[in-house]
């Protein structure tokens, strides 16, 4: 008995620990390389593969929109790294958005999200904004989202997927479950597959070409100085992931884009961090969007107003934008606020196009095409 | 090391611009050697197979969540093969000493002599010319300054090509 009793209470012990963890979601596959973190995950909004998978049904899905016409998918274009070649986005009512579509691709490293908002940091609070906001009207949606909830509620597909992802009771038709599962659909995206990628976490030497390597020693080079700003492995502005120690705070910047009379320099409504600290000094300041996947997600800049990365280059090596003549004229290198990163620079022909090369090696074939991304929808 | 680097790098530019009052700045050599020149009893060029002999160090830094080795040679090892005094042997001017180091790029950044010296402090700042066992990739070598306690990567130059040193007090 003095043996059995031990056994039978280890046992007793070991029937529990399995029984819990039959309960708890198994752990999501981020399917990560190991030279990469984890993205930082809300603790009220843990991510599963059935949550995921019912969030990239909501993200394709054009009842998402008052008016049945738009999707989060139709801002959001897969093959164009998640933009939509607009140079500002369009909502379903016909409404421009006075800023372009930005990528989803590694959003979910963004310490901030959108262009100009150190406030907005939580995907889910995001979604938020295209699916009811007013100012633009992007997906049309009114509050309360019952009327929502209930087209949601009448489709064939998600009884099953709210309640793989959710639990069939209590109700998991809410909203709170939607953008749960559409924020953690947008965490999945995420890109490491890039040619660049494969020479520098892989040293696959051959991975990109000679142009490229030379382009990117300009990249990281003072003159130029891009990574001060596209910095790290999103080529992003500060990032912030799972354990990260020190917090990697938003940073935004002044590139010299515009610069008109008075005390806006920047033509409204973007006038950039400004909008939200209404600093002065902020005017004309925004996140340096990603660099992944750049050469897919034209035209650039925070209204689109540069059309190719030729264009960016002329602009970065100017200093600033001068603009001669209309409504927007003016020496954007002037610009009181703008970054003293951009200062200016010379390149000779071939280096512009080593440095394009650079750009082109981000790009990431196998996200702009992963199944786990695709619309769900087109086969029904 | 690259997020940490974005920062004091801004700054840099415009901050690092130290007027050297004494001593002739080390001409750069050829590619993959480090000159070192500048306030030492013995100027010095580098070359890649010189470091390959020298005592090894390796530190590890954590670039972004990952943890990257750094393999190299202290700076200390290259400062005493140069005459400087470190250590006992550092006088109370001889404190009063820096090293200017420069990339290729133009790029500088300044230690204090002290600093770099394993007699006066363990931070291990090294002259790496391996990452994670392979060379460094163009944009950072084929040597680069690697301050692994630093908390930011500023210093940690890339592409470097000079040693000055500099003694404020003769």
């Amino acid at each position: 008995m003095r043996r059995v009793v031990p056994t039978v209470a280890a046992g007793l012990v070991l029937g529990s620990v399995l029984s819990l963890a039959q309960q708890l979601p198994a752990a999501y596959d981020w399917q990560i390389p190991a030279a990469f973190p984890k993205p930082r995950i809300p603790p009220d909004n843990p991510i599963t593969g059935p949550k995921a998978e019912l969030g990239r049904y909501l993200f394709y899905d054009t009842r998402l929109s008052g008016n049945g016409t738009q999707s989060c998918a139709t801002c959001h274009d897969q093959a164009r790294a998640f933009t939509d070649a607009r140079p500002v986005a369009v909502g379903s009512t016909g409404q421009p958005h006075p800023r372009g579509s930005m990528s989803l691709v590694n959003v979910a490293f963004s310490a901030a999200l959108t262009w100009a908002n150190p406030l907005m940091t939580r995907l889910e609070d995001q979604a938020l904004v295209p699916m009811f906001g007013d100012h633009p009207v992007e997906l049309g949606l009114k509050q309360p989202a019952d009327d929502l909830l209930a087209r949601l509620r009448s489709a064939q597909e998600y009884p099953r997927l709210f309640g793989a992802a959710f639990g069939p009771s209590p109700d998991p038709f809410s909203l709170t479950n939607v953008v749960n599962a559409i924020a953690s659909f947008e965490r999945t995206i995420l890109s490491f597959r890039s040619p660049y990628d494969r020479y520098h976490y892989d040293r696959d030497d051959d991975a990109i070409s000679a142009a490229a390597k030379r382009g990117e020693q300009l990249f990281f080079s003072s003159p130029l100085s891009c990574f001060r700003c596209h910095s790290g492995f999103t080529f992003s502005s500060a990032v912030d992931f799972d354990g990260r120690r020190e917090s990697g705070g938003p940073e935004f910047h002044n590139t010299g884009l515009y610069n008109l009379p008075g005390p806006l320099s920047y033509p409204a409504p973007n006038t950039g961090l400004y909008e939200v600290t209404k600093r002065p000094g902020d005017v004309g300041k925004f996140k340096a969007p990603t660099l992944r996947n750049i050469a897919v997600t034209a035209p650039y800049m925070h209204d689109g107003s540069i059309a190719t990365l030729e264009g960016v280059l002329d602009h970065y090596s100017a200093g600033g934008r001068t603009i001669a003549d209309g409504l927007l004229k003016g020496v954007g290198h002037d610009n009181p606020n703008r970054s003293p990163t951009v200062s200016g620079f010379t390149l000779t022909a071939d280096q512009r196009a080593d440095v394009i090369a650079f750009l082109q090696a981000l790009t990431d074939n196998a996200v702009l095409h992963d199944p786990r991304f695709t619309n769900p929808w087109t086969h029904y | 090391m690259k997020t940490p680097l974005v920062l004091l790098l801004i700054a840099s530019a415009a901050l690092i611009q130290p007027r050297i009052t004494t001593g002739q700045a080390a001409p750069a050599a050829g590619p993959g050697a480090l000159t070192v020149g500048g306030d030492v009893k013995e100027p010095l060029t580098v070359t890649a197979a010189d470091f390959k002999a020298m005592p090894r160090t390796t530190v590890t830094v954590n670039e972004e969540g990952r943890e990257v080795k750094y393999e190299g040679v202290l700076v200390a090892e290259i400062l005493k093969r140069a005459g400087v005094p470190l250590g006992r042997d550092m006088s109370a001017g001889a404190v009063a000493s820096y090293v200017l180091a420069g990339a290729k790029d133009g790029y500088q950044v300044v230690f204090s002599v002290a600093e770099l010296d394993p007699g006066f402090t363990s931070n291990d700042i090294i002259i790496a010319d391996t990452i994670d066992g392979k060379p460094l990739f163009d944009y950072q070598g084929p040597l680069r300054i690697v301050a692994p306690h630093d908390k930011r990567g500023a210093r940690s130059i890339r592409m470097l090509q000079t040693l000055t040193v500099v003694r404020l007090r003769k």
